[in-house]
């Protein structure tokens, strides 16, 4: 029997910073879980920067104006607690990341470097050059080597298993011997990223983002927070979605219509382009239904220009941009502007946390960080530089977390997790001996086509309910897939299959979260309800599910200091 | 062209096999665009890795007709052209161990890495509390370097860990020590530096194919020509690579040519030129390739050739 007392599954920036605090105790047994080898995580995506009021590049910033800004950006959905601790504690991170080597640009005066970004008050988004994310996840991933941290690499997590609200361990598969083994644990942190996958190709999202973690423990009983908020981010690429990082607009991008107008000046007067992602992808999508984009329907988009930036700039600060653009569009930004549409990119809900401190959940044992969790920092809309922010800080102290369950929890109980290994042996046996029945593409392609037409930037009851009915009705198909693959080795084609049913899972819950938030808020656009509703609707949604029921229920969201208002920029 | 056809090197642990598949041909889409549409439509029963699809994680190495390629930034179109055929062979990367079909394993690859401590020593002038003052010119040293994503392909590419025993490192675990070793930040280059020098750092033969494959075109040779001289300026002059070297550099500078006639002997010694290079010599004198009795002359240009040498030596000094 596998035993170990901390378990982190997910090894990008906060599977990796958990698992590095975790195992600083030496006298606990620590490992790290991933599907795939770390430095494939998709952190290492993260292009632009990380948020951390230093004050290096303009003196008058502050934590204070940090959290202001994240909660005016959330549209004040946000937990102000959370967010106040965040910003708090984020400028000691980024000097502890400094220590562990992570090359950030500089100032001229030696200090790490600071861009304006999206919704921020102040110049405070930390970088290096356009590749932030790869920087922090490869410094992270090195750090591990030399604390002697336990990888499983390739170790595909299958299930949680909780019994009468106890912890007891998991099952995870050997992707590269097929082989399913039991793990008890006395803690586990949950670290497994985002699920934009739900949209399959309209996504800035890496493949394998399938929400394995967030679906495991839906399924184990913790509900789901806020999960109707996705994030779509303005400026993926028109022709396939990927991300060309906010640091575009940060070092200051136009955003063009077919007029060859600035058209943020309608919708942003003040902050332009620099407004936040809810807002600028649904001006875009204004400009394009207004007949104001270029091409037609699916493949619609509207223009970015660097041009004025210069070659220089371009070169220094955003050099993969201009080479995603040149090798996926075809485009030089030196030359010409790039072709845009947006893209989902983040999702703000996730595992409800119910201590930002532990990043504990409602079941003793089990904590949450990164995207995959929900504390809730980002509320309705997340500000760009944010999110790497919120996986290393968040990691840290789910790892600190996670040690202290791990200390005063036993082992739980071995014929539980037996059980439940067995359970996916079956499944295993079955899926690989079935010749026949519904292909899982379909199935995937199916559910993406509904979530994006009916469940994307702008929101309506009606086109949801379609919805709703069809991931119901995939859900069923779900039950009658075959995968197509005997093998035990690597059999990519069983995971595949897991994955899809992380995905409907949460899709769902996606939906009935939307079509229950009567109001417009942050990311969250309702044709049929265009206003934010504070009497109604300042509240969280948690999403449980009871077997195949999905049950919803609401919770207050914690304001400290800042009233909601009226969000302009 | 109206299809394309992929051979693909199957292995599922125990038997491996060529298994052909045919798609139509469609305008500017990349090599992962295929292998996603053969496991989606054709074959499930295929496997390979790939996440973000744009050239950040490393994932996607595979080796395609002899070479290794990133198969989510290499455009289809391009290989049919250099390779002018709607024939594409493919394998995993090479100088690994296979796991099934395309998927190779890293683990081993990690563990050979830990030896040249890849991880920042910080120096005494930051703390974790503080972090560090860097200027853009030291950061600028770095930055290359960090760019690497760990995909394979320039170890798939090395031709001296194809012929090595095993004592060889990859390249990217070399340009990881160097990313230590220019660090301002780091405190010890020379515990970076050691295990390379003693994992044969001079037997990279500069065949360049790590570098001109790179996706992120980091300069590894450089780095290797740069980690060698560090280890002369650390003493390390009495090896083989590092005599080979000098030999090069006395030749040239006084001869503006290398005379091949005593270089075995600076790099080997006397002893084991005699013993293992007298064979060789003898089948290289009777083909006509050297000749023993003639005297070294210096060529035409040899002044040109020293001022150079002492132009490289001012610079280096100041």
């Amino acid at each position: 029997m596998l035993k170990y007392d901390v378990i982190v599954v997910g090894a990008g920036g906060a599977g990796m910073m958990a698992a590095l605090y975790a195992s600083k105790d030496k006298n606990l047994r620590v490992a790290c879980l991933s599907k795939i080898f770390p430095t494939r995580s998709h952190t290492g995506a993260a292009q632009g920067g990380i948020n951390a009021a230093m004050g290096y590049r303009d003196a008058t910033d502050s934590p204070e104006k940090h959290f202001r800004d994240t909660v005016k950006g959330s549209d004040f959905l946000a937990d102000q607690d959370a967010v106040e601790y965040f910003t708090a504690n984020m400028p000691a991170i980024i000097s502890e990341l400094d220590y562990y080597g992570v090359p950030f640009s500089r100032d001229p005066n030696g200090r790490i470097a600071q861009r304006p970004f999206g919704g921020a008050s102040s110049p405070r988004t930390c970088y290096s050059a356009d590749k932030t994310g790869h920087v922090i996840l490869h410094a992270l991933y090195e750090q591990c080597l030399k604390n002697n941290v336990e990888f499983l690499d390739e170790w595909f997590l299958l299930s949680l298993v909780v019994a009468d609200e106890t912890f007891h361990g998991l099952v995870a598969m050997n992707i590269k011997t097929g082989e399913i083994h039991p793990f008890l644990a006395k803690a586990v942190v949950i670290a497994t990223g985002g699920f934009g996958r739900i949209y399959w190709n309209r996504t800035t999202n890496a493949i394998n983002m399938t929400g394995d973690g967030t679906a495991a423990c839906f399924n184990a009983g913790i509900p789901l927070k806020d999960p109707e908020f996705v994030q779509f981010h303005p400026t993926g690429l028109a022709s396939t979605g990927i991300l060309l990082s906010e640091a575009c607009r940060g070092e200051g991008g136009y955003l063009i219509n077919r007029e060859g107008e600035r058209f943020m000046k309608r919708y942003a007067p003040e902050k332009m382009e620099l407004a936040p992602r809810d807002l600028v992808s649904r001006s875009i999508e204004m400009e394009i239904k207004a007949g104001r984009g270029f091409g037609q329907g699916l493949e619609a988009y509207v223009l970015m220009d660097l041009r004025h930036l210069g070659k220089e700039k371009i070169m220094e600060r955003l050099p993969q941009v201009r080479e995603l653009a040149m090798d996926f569009e075809g485009v030089d930004l030196i030359e010409e502007p790039v072709p845009i549409r947006p893209s989902c990119h983040y999702m703000m809900g996730g595992i409800h946390v119910s201590d930002y401190a532990t990043l504990a959940t409602p079941v003793e044992g089990i904590h949450a960080a990164g995207e995959c969790a929900c504390v809730s920092i980002h509320g309705a809309n997340r500000l760009g530089g944010n999110s790497v922010a919120d996986v290393v800080l968040f990691g840290k102290y789910a790892g600190i977390g996670a040690r202290e369950s791990a200390k005063k929890r036993p082992f739980g109980l071995e014929t539980l997790v037996i059980k439940e290994a067995k359970k996916w042996e079956s499944k295993f046996a079955t899926m690989r001996n079935k010749t026949s029945g519904i292909r899982l593409v379909d199935i995937r392609n199916k559910m993406a086509e509904v979530m994006w037409n009916y469940v994307g930037i702008f929101r309506h009851e009606q086109e949801m309910r379609v919805a709703l009915e069809t991931i119901d009705q995939l859900l069923n198909d779900y039950e009658h897939a075959y995968i197509g693959d005997p093998a035990l080795r690597y059999n990519t084609a069983f995971v595949h299959y897991v994955e899809i049913g992380n995905l409907l899972t949460l899709a769902k819950a996606v939906v009935l979260g939307a079509i229950n938030r009567k109001e417009s808020r942050g990311s969250h656009a309702r044709a049929d309800y265009p206003q934010r509703d504070d009497e109604n609707f300042l509240k969280h949604t948690l999403i449980y599910k009871r077997g195949d029921r999905y049950e919803l229920k609401y919770l207050p969201v914690k304001i400290t200091k800042y009233p909601p208002e009226e969000r302009k920029y | 062209m109206e299809n394309i056809t992929f051979r693909i090197r199957r292995y599922d642990g125990t038997n491996t096999w060529v298994q052909e598949y045919r798609l139509p041909y469609e305008k500017g889409k990349t090599i992962l665009w295929a292998l996603t549409k053969i496991k989606d439509e054709i074959d499930p029963t295929l496997n390979f890795t790939s996440a973000c699809r744009h050239a950040i994680c490393g994932s996607c190495g595979v080796k395609v007709n002899g070479h290794a390629f990133l198969a989510c930034k290499t455009s289809l179109d391009k290989l049919l052209e250099t390779f002018d055929t709607s024939v594409l062979y493919f394998e995993p990367l090479g100088n690994y161990d296979v796991v099934r079909d395309l998927v190779v394993d890293w683990k081993p690859k990690m563990e050979k890495m830990k030896k040249v401590k890849p991880w920042l020593l910080p120096s005494r002038e930051g703390s974790k509390e503080e972090g560090f003052r860097q200027s853009k010119q030291q950061f600028a040293k770095i930055s290359s370097s960090t760019d690497c994503i760990l995909c394979g392909i320039c170890a798939s590419e090395c031709g001296q860990l194809a012929i090595n025993d095993g004592g060889y490192l990859e390249p990217f675990i070399i340009n990881k020590a160097y990313r230590f070793v220019v660090d301002s930040r780091d405190n010890a280059p020379e515990e970076h530096i050691r295990p390379v020098l003693e994992n044969e750092l001079w037997k990279c033969i500069h065949c360049m194919q790590c570098v001109s494959k790179c996706p992120k075109e980091i300069p590894l040779t450089d780095e290797i020509a740069y980690l060698r001289k560090e280890t002369m300026k650390m003493g390390e002059v009495h090896n083989q690579g590092a005599r080979h070297a000098y030999a090069f550099y006395h030749d040239v500078k006084k001869w503006g040519r290398l005379n091949e006639m005593t270089l075995p002997v600076k790099t080997d010694g006397m002893v084991t030129t005699l013993r293992k290079r007298i064979p060789f010599a003898y089948r290289m004198i009777v083909k006509g390739k050297i000749n023993p009795l003639r005297l070294p002359k210096a060529v035409k240009g040899i002044k040109g050739v020293r001022k150079i040498y002492q132009q490289v030596e001012e610079e280096s000094k100041s």
